[in-house]
C-alpha cells in the first residue's frame, strides 16, 4: 500500500500545467478543507495546531500528520482594448503541511506540537509576450511557517494554546522592461531573495455544552522582509550602467487573521462547523522595492496596493457513513481585499464563493487517510490605476488534497 | 487492498483531468459599425507616409499609421492595403538624401563618446526617389507624402516637385488627390496640415509664414468634399502642436552650464551689454534684431532651441555664447504663440468640417500633448522625451512603430465612437520603439 501512495505523490510534480492564484492559501487541514475550510472551534487532528492551538488541548493522542493540496489554477486575461486573450501556464502550487502532536502521558493537560505549513505562496507565470509583460511575467512567492506550540487544558471545558511562528520564504518576481536591444528583444528584470519573518498563533476553545464548542483564534501578522535580495537585469549592453545588477530590499506583510468559530454536534453521525474570519489585509498598502544602486533609469518603486480588511464566512457538515468513513461537504464566501483600480496580474482577486467536499477513512486503530477537493471560479474586470492594464481576469481553481495521519 | 488500488487510480485520473480545467476564451465580437472598410485610403504628410528615423524606409512603412489602421480594419472586413514600399534592407532616404538613423555611439568635439543617433550609411538610397512603384492592379491606400503642403494636394504635376510623390504617382501629370480618388475608396482619413506647420517650425520660423485659417479652410474643405462625394465615411485628424515634440524640447533654453572662470569671462564681455552670467545653468545667447541695438539677447523660458543646432559648435566653439544662436535654430515666444494660435484655428476648421459632414475626428493634438505630459500604457511609461520616451523615432518629430500604434489606437477609438463600430485596438507595447545597441 505504501508503494501506491508513493506513486500518487510522485505524480504531482509532473503536473506543471496550472498555478495557484492569490497569495493566501487556506489549505492547512484536510478535514477542515472538506467542510469549506472551517473547523477552528474544536479539535480535529494535528491540523488544529494551525486552526486553533487552544483546541489542541482537548486532544488525547500523539499523532503525526502530513498533507498536501496541489492547486490547479488557471487564469485567462482578456484585454478590453484589443480583445486578445492571454493565459497563465504556471507550475502547480503545492501547499503542504506537517503536524506533530505529543503528550507526555495519557490525559495530560499539557500538549506539545510542532506545525510546519505554507499559508501563503504560489507561482503565477503568464504566457510569453502577454500584454501585461511590463507589469509582471512571473511571481513566485513561498512562505513556510514553522510553529512550535504549547496547549493547556485549564478545565474540562476550556483549552488555550499558543504557538510561536518563525517564517522563512523566498520571492522571485520577474517582468520585462520596455527597452529593446538591436534585435528588438525586450530587457528583463528579475528580483529574487530570501525572506524571513516572525509571528504567533494563539487560540481558545470552549466547550459550552456537550454539543456546542466555541473557538476564538488570532494569527498575527507576519512581515516577510527581504533584506538583501538580488536584482538582475538583462538589458542591451549600452544600458548596463543604467540598470546595474545589485541588491534590493522589500517586505510583504502576511496579514493577521482573527477567527470566531462554532462547532455543533447534532448526533453521533452529524456535525456542523462555521468559521468567520476577519483578515487584516489593510497592512498591504504598498509594495516597495528599494534598490541599493539607484540610477536615473533605476529608481526605487512604491506601488500602491491599498488592500482592505475583509471578512470570510466558511462552513460545512460532516456525516459518519460507516464506523471508519466520514464524508464532508462545505463552502464559503470570501470578500476580496483588492479594491477597484488595484487589481494586478499577480492577484486577480475578487469576492469569491467556493465549494468543497472531503472524506476520512480509518484503517485500524492508528492510521487514517483524509482527502478533500476545493473548487472556485472568479471573474474580475478592472483598470489598474498604476499600469492602466484594462481587462478581465477569469480564474478557475481546483485543489484536491490528501493527508495521512498516524496516531498512537 | 483492491479498494486502495482503485482509489489511487481514481485520484491519479482526477489529477490528470484537472490540468484541463481552464477558463474558456471567446474572442469578442468585432464589427465595422456604419463604415464600409473595404478600401481604406489615407492622405497625409510625413507622419502618414511611414517616414521615421529621418528617412523613408521599409520597416517604417510597414508600421506606418495607415498600415496599422488598415491592419485592424481588416478584422472587420477591410480589404488588401498597398503601400509604395521601399525595398527590404534599403537604408532609406531623407529629404536631404541621407540614410535612416539608428542609435549608436558618437564621439563629440570634447572626445566624449556617448549614445547618439547616427546615420546607418554614408548616403541615402537614391533609387527610392528614382524608381516609380505605382501598380494599377494594387492601388495604394497610403497617400502619405513627406513634405506635402496643403496647396499641393490637388496640384497637377506635383511629382516634379516632390521626389516622394514622384515614386508613387500614377503619372507625371496627376495630383495626390486624383490618385487617391482613383482608388474608389470606401473609407478615408485625412491627416493634413502637419507638414505645413513643421516647415514653419523646423526652420525656426526663419523665412516662412503660415496659412491663415481662411486660406486653410479654402484648401481643406474641397478635399473633404471630394473624398465624401461617393458616400465614403471618414476620419479627420487634428494638427498637433509640434513644439511639444522632442526636436523642439530636448535642448533646454538654459542649457549653457558654466563654471566660475567661464562665467567671469562672459560677464566681462556681456555685462556692458546688460547681460550677466552665473555659475551653473544659463540661457543661451541668441540673435534677435528686435532685442536691442546689438541685436542679441538671452533665450527666455518657453523658447525652443531646435535639434538642428550643430551641437559640437555649441559645446566647443562658443555657439550660443560668444557667437549667439542664429534665428533658424530658435523658435521664439512670439513665433510659438503665432504658430499655436494658427494650429488651434486650423483645428477649429477641421472640427467644424467634420461636424458638418458627420465625419469622425481624432484629436492628434491631444495625443501629442498627452505624450508631452507622459502616460502609462499597459505598464509602459510613454513620454515625449528624446530616445527614452518610447514613442518618437530618432528624428524627434516622426513617431516610431510603437508611437504609430498608440496613435492608430486613437484613430480606432474615434472611428468606433463616431460610427458605432467595434474595431479592436492594437497592442502597441508589442511594436518596436528605439533599438539600443
Amino acid at each position: 500500500m505504501a508503494k501506491k501512495t508513493l506513486l500518487l505523490i510522485l505524480f504531482i510534480p509532473l503536473f506543471q500545467v496550472a498555478n495557484a492564484q492569490g497569495f493566501q492559501v487556506n489549505f492547512q487541514g484536510q478535514k477542515q478543507q472538506g467542510m469549506g475550510c472551517a473547523g477552528s472551534a474544536n479539535y480535529t487532528d494535528g491540523s488544529s495546531l494551525f486552526y486553533n492551538p487552544g483546541a489542541v488541548a482537548f486532544s488525547n493522542e500523539n499523532s503525526v500528520n502530513v498533507a498536501s493540496t496541489p492547486v490547479f489554477a488557471n487564469v485567462l486575461y482578456v484585454d478590453s482594448a484589443t480583445g486578445a486573450g492571454y493565459r497563465t501556464n504556471s507550475p502547480v502550487g503545492t501547499p503542504f503541511s506537517a503536524y506533530g502532536l505529543f503528550q507526555l502521558k495519557k490525559d495530560a493537560a499539557l500538549k506539545f506540537g510542532l506545525a510546519v505549513y505554507t499559508p501563503f505562496g504560489s507561482t503565477v507565470q503568464y504566457e510569453d509576450n502577454w500584454i501585461g509583460r511590463f507589469a509582471l511575467t512571473r511571481l513566485k512567492l513561498m512562505a513556510i511557517f514553522i510553529q512550535p506550540t504549547f496547549s493547556y487544558r485549564f478545565t474540562e471545558k476550556l483549552g488555550m494554546g499558543a504557538g510561536f511562528v518563525f517564517s522563512t520564504g523566498e520571492v522571485n518576481l520577474q517582468k520585462d522592461i520596455p527597452v529593446q536591444d538591436s534585435l528588438g528583444n525586450f530587457a528583463h528584470a528579475e528580483l529574487s531573495g530570501k525572506a524571513m519573518g516572525f509571528g504567533y498563533n494563539i487560540g481558545i476553545s470552549y466547550k459550552a455544552t456537550d454539543a456546542l464548542t466555541l473557538g476564538l483564534t488570532y494569527r498575527s501578522q507576519v512581515n516577510m522582509a527581504v533584506n538583501t535580495g538580488q536584482a538582475t537585469f538583462t538589458v542591451p549592453s549600452s544600458l548596463t550602467a543604467s540598470f546595474p545588477n545589485g541588491t534590493f530590499s522589500s517586505s510583504l506583510p502576511l496579514p493577521a487573521v482573527a477567527t470566531f468559530a462554532v462547532a455543533y454536534t447534532f448526533s453521533k453521525k452529524w456535525k456542523a462547523v462555521l468559521d468567520v474570519n476577519y483578515v487584516g489585509w489593510k497592512a498591504y498598502d504598498t509594495l516597495a522595492f528599494d534598490y541599493a544602486n539607484n540610477t536615473a533609469s533605476l529608481i526605487d518603486t512604491k506601488s500602491a496596493r491599498m488592500y482592505k480588511n475583509i471578512m470570510a464566512f466558511r462552513g460545512g457538515v460532516e456525516h459518519k457513513i460507516m464506523d471508519n468513513l466520514d464524508v464532508r461537504l462545505g463552502g464559503g464566501y470570501g470578500f476580496s481585499p483588492v479594491q477597484n483600480g488595484y487589481v494586478t496580474p499577480e492577484t486577480p482577486d475578487k469576492n469569491r464563493a467556493y465549494f468543497t467536499a472531503g472524506l476520512s477513512y480509518r484503517i485500524g486503530a492508528h492510521f487514517s487517510f483524509d482527502a478533500s477537493v476545493y473548487y472556485t471560479q472568479i471573474k474580475r474586470t478592472d483598470k489598474n490605476l498604476e499600469t492602466n492594464l484594462n481587462g478581465t481576469f477569469t480564474t478557475k481553481a481546483i485543489a484536491p488534497g490528501f493527508s495521512f495521519i498516524y496516531t498512537w | 487492498m483492491v479498494n486502495y488500488k482503485l482509489f489511487t487510480l481514481a485520484a491519479v485520473s482526477l489529477l490528470l483531468g484537472l490540468g484541463a480545467c481552464k477558463p474558456s476564451y471567446e474572442s469578442p465580437e468585432f464589427s465595422k459599425g456604419e463604415i464600409d472598410p473595404t478600401r481604406f485610403v489615407m492622405i497625409g504628410g510625413i507622419h502618414t507616409s511611414g517616414y521615421m528615423d529621418d528617412a523613408l524606409y521599409r520597416e517604417g512603412q510597414e508600421n506606418s499609421l495607415p498600415a496599422l489602421i488598415a491592419q485592424q480594419l481588416s478584422l472587420v472586413g477591410g480589404g488588401a492595403f498597398y503601400q509604395p514600399l521601399v525595398a527590404e534592407g534599403s537604408v532609406g532616404i531623407s529629404f536631404s538624401g541621407l540614410s535612416k538613423m539608428m542609435l549608436g555611439y558618437k564621439t563629440d568635439c570634447k572626445g566624449e563618446t556617448s549614445l547618439s543617433p547616427v546615420r546607418v550609411a554614408g548616403n541615402g538610397d537614391a533609387s527610392i526617389w528614382n524608381d516609380n512603384t505605382y501598380n494599377p492592379s494594387a492601388l495604394f491606400g497610403n497617400y502619405g507624402v513627406p513634405g506635402l503642403l496643403m496647396a499641393y494636394v490637388s496640384s497637377p504635376a506635383y511629382s516634379n516637385q516632390n521626389n516622394y510623390y514622384k515614386r508613387m504617382a500614377s503619372s507625371s501629370t496627376g495630383s495626390v488627390l486624383d490618385d487617391a480618388l482613383a482608388t474608389n475608396l470606401t473609407f478615408f482619413s485625412l491627416f493634413l496640415g502637419v507638414d505645413e506647420v513643421l516647415k514653419y517650425a523646423k526652420s525656426g520660423a526663419k523665412d516662412s509664414t503660415l496659412l491663415t485659417a481662411q486660406e486653410f479652410e479654402v484648401l481643406y474643405a474641397p478635399i473633404v468634399s471630394q473624398m465624401i462625394a461617393n458616400g465614403a465615411k471618414g476620419i479627420l485628424a487634428t494638427i498637433p502642436d509640434v513644439s511639444k515634440m522632442p526636436y523642439f524640447t530636448t535642448i533646454p533654453y538654459n542649457g549653457l552650464t558654466l563654471d566660475a572662470p567661464n562665467a567671469t569671462t562672459l560677464n566681462s564681455v556681456y555685462n556692458a551689454l546688460g547681460f550677466s552670467f552665473q555659475v551653473g545653468a544659463n540661457p543661451f545667447m541668441m540673435i534677435d534684431p528686435n532685442a536691442n541695438s546689438f541685436a542679441v539677447r538671452q533665450m527666455l523660458p518657453g523658447e525652443c532651441l531646435l535639434l538642428s543646432v550643430p551641437l559640437d559648435s555649441v559645446k566647443c566653439n562658443q555657439m550660443g555664447v560668444l557667437f549667439p544662436l542664429r534665428n533658424e535654430f530658435v523658435l521664439t515666444n512670439p513665433e510659438l504663440e503665432f504658430m499655436r494660435t494658427r494650429i488651434q484655428e486650423y483645428n477649429t476648421v477641421i472640427r467644424s468640417l467634420a461636424t458638418q459632414h458627420n465625419l469622425a475626428v481624432v484629436d492628434v493634438d491631444a495625443f501629442v500633448s498627452n505624450l508631452s505630459d507622459g502616460f502609462v500604457y499597459n505598464g509602459v511609461s510613454m513620454s515625449a522625451k528624446f530616445v527614452s520616451g518610447g514613442a518618437y523615432s530618432l528624428d524627434g518629430v516622426q513617431f516610431n512603430p510603437r508611437g504609430n500604434a498608440l496613435l492608430a489606437n486613437k484613430f480606432i477609438q474615434a472611428i468606433n465612437k463616431q460610427y458605432h463600430a467595434r474595431i479592436p485596438e492594437l497592442n502597441a507595447g508589442a511594436y518596436n520603439a528605439i533599438l539600443f545597441p
